[in-house]
């Protein structure tokens, strides 16, 4: 037995194949769970703050169809939608369950002239300039960059908000455009053949000359 | 267990081999597990931010907090008792609805100079009016919207459950009083309320509000000329 002491036991052939399989499979792994962990799909989207009201947009835009300029009334003509200040819950609040204690917090707000506390849910870099007014005037609806905020009891973050995603409209617009009177009609679905809508599409692009523009300055400035 | 002859004649490594590369295994399945149902589920917690680049930087945007300020608005309110410059607005016309007839101020019968009624300009007012008064006042005017019948069913219905709601319901504008109003005065509820209804004035700019003024002025005539219409078709069909 002495002798053989030093030689490999029998089970170590194994090991270069293993190293080998190991080698092989390890890079394709962390490129897959750097690709998929670390994709905005999985750190951004599906962000759901807990507000400090219960605010729901399936009540009050979807249900009682308020529409959203009630209340994001800067949104055709700024960069920024507003978020509503306390004034505007009031139009309707001071008469409408003004004894809820959901209603607590905006009514503190009303008294103190203290703003709520709404936790921002949609957050671009600080680097990046986005502008809502030129979205919505050229017939981009809410839906194709927030999802069906009308049927969301809570908003949720729904789309990557990366430059890939921006990007991929930038190039490609005409699916996601529309008669500008219907921007906030977050259900309306072109009704006809996908020719038609091709048609459709393709009429509004060029009724208000929309070309996107790719230039790193549209974005970053 | 498969047959003798298929198995490679390898023996068998040491357990302690076997149980690292199985527990080794089942940590790598982990992450993407992980990542699988982070993709699946929406959260509460703050977004995963490990590259921070410079995403936040010491700058505010529009209705960002700043504890700065007592109040954490980063945007500050005007001073009161302030006037922003070009803010001064001492149109009576424009901004009250109010005009100078034969010595008295009275209300404007008329939309102010500089704006022109048009078309266009009327189905801007279409539009905002069925943004901003739709929702209570009904899309015809009727005062039936669908505010209103909510809160009307709350009143009816349990006063536990109505948490404290009194309705005054919104005014059908097609009534006489409000067709015989002047403009200006529509106007000026719009900007100030009336009543129990809020003022719109921050949240609709002046040329808007002087557009929802006049559509409610084409609405009332739409009603009347309806009406007109009505019954000129509806005589003859009777003398049949
Ligand atoms: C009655 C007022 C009201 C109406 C109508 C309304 N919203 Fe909102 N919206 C709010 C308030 C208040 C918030 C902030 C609280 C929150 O995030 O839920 C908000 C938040 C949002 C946000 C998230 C903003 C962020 O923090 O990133 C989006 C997106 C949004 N609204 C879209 C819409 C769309 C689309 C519609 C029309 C279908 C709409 N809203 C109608 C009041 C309103
Ligand atoms: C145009 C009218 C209108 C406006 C503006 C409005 N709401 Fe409401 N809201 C209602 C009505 C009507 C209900 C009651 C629905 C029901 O319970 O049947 C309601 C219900 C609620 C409730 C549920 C209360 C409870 O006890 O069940 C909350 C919370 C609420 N609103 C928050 C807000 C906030 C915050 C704002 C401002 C961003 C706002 N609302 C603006 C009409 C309005
Ligand atoms: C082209 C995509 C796009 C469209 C269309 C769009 N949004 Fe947004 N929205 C965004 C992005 C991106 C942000 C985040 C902006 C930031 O962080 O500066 C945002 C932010 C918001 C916010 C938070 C406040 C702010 O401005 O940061 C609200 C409220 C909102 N959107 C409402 C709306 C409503 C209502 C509509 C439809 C009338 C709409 N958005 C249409 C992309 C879009
Ligand atoms: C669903 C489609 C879509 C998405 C998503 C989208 N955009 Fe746009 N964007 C457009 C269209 C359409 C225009 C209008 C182009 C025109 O006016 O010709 C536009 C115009 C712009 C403009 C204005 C350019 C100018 O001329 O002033 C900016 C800035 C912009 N986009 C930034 C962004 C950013 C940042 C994002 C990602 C957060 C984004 N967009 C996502 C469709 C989109
Ligand atoms: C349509 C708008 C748009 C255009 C055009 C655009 N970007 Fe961006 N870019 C963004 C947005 C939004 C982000 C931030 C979101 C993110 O992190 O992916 C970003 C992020 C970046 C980043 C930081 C990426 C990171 O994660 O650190 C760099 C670098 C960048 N852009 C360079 C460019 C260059 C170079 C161009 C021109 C070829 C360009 N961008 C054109 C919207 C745009
Ligand atoms: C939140 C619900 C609500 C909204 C939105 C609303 N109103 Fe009213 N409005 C009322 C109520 C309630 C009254 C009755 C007030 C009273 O008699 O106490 C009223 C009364 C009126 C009157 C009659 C005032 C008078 O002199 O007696 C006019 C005119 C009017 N509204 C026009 C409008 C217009 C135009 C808009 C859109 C900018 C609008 N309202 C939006 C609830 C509303």
């Amino acid at each position: 037995m002495g002798r053989y002491h030093y030689v490999f036991p029998k089970w170590s052939n194994l090991l270069l194949p293993g190293a080998l399989f190991f080698g092989a499979t390890f890079p394709l792994y962390a490129v897959f769970v750097v690709a998929f962990g670390f994709s905005p799909k999985t750190t951004d989207v599906g962000y759901m703050p807990e507000q400090p009201i219960p605010y729901s947009h399936a009540l009050h835009a979807g249900e009682l169809g308020i529409d959203c300029r009630y209340c994001h009334n800067t949104v055709e003509d700024a960069a920024h939608a507003a978020i509503p200040p306390t004034q505007t819950c009031m139009n309707c609040h001071a008469h409408i369950k003004k004894d809820s204690p959901l209603l607590e917090p905006l009514r503190e707000s009303w008294e103190s002239g203290q703003p709520v506390r709404w936790v921002r849910v949609h957050d671009l870099p600080d680097y990046s300039y986005f502008n809502h007014a030129a979205h919505v005037n050229r017939g981009v609806s809410c839906v194709s960059c927030h999802g069906r905020v009308d049927l969301m009891e809570e908003v949720w973050q729904e789309e990557r908000l990366s430059m890939g995603w921006c990007l991929e409209c930038h190039r490609n617009p005409e699916p996601h455009l529309r008669d500008p009177a219907l921007v906030t009609n977050l259900a309306w679905k072109f009704d006809g053949e996908a020719e038609a809508e091709a048609d459709y599409h393709e009429r509004i692009r060029d009724q208000f000359a929309v070309n996107p523009s790719q230039d790193c300055s549209t974005c970053h400035r | 267990m498969l047959p003798k002859f298929l198995l490679p004649p390898i023996p068998k490594p040491p357990r302690i081999l076997v149980i690292v590369t199985v527990i080794g295994t089942t940590f790598a399945l982990l992450p993407p597990a992980i990542a699988a149902r982070m993709r699946s589920e929406n959260s509460r917690e703050p977004r995963i931010h490990l590259i921070q680049d410079m995403d936040n930087q010491a700058r505010w945007k529009a209705q960002q907090a700043n504890s700065l300020f007592a109040d954490g608005r980063a945007m500050r309110p005007n001073v009161e008792g302030t006037v922003a410059r070009g803010e001064l607005r001492t149109d009576d016309h424009l901004e009250r609805g109010r005009v100078i007839k034969e010595g008295t101020e009275v209300w404007a019968d008329t939309v102010p100079t500089g704006l022109e009624v048009s078309e266009a300009f009327v189905r801007r007012g279409q539009e905002r009016f069925n943004i901003f008064c739709a929702p209570c006042h009904g899309w015809s005017g009727l005062g039936d919207g669908p505010i209103h019948r909510r809160a009307q069913s709350l009143v009816d219905g349990s006063p536990t459950l109505s948490q404290g709601t009194v309705w005054v319901q919104p005014k059908n504008l097609h009534e006489q009083i409000y067709i015989d109003q002047p403009i200006g005065q529509v106007y000026a509820t719009i900007t100030l309320g009336a009543r129990s209804m809020a003022g719109y004035k921050a949240q609709i700019p002046v040329e808007d509000r002087w557009a929802i003024a006049a559509y409610v002025k084409a609405l009332q005539a739409s009603e009347t000329v309806a009406e007109t219409m009505i019954e000129t078709v509806a005589t003859p069909a009777e003398e049949n």
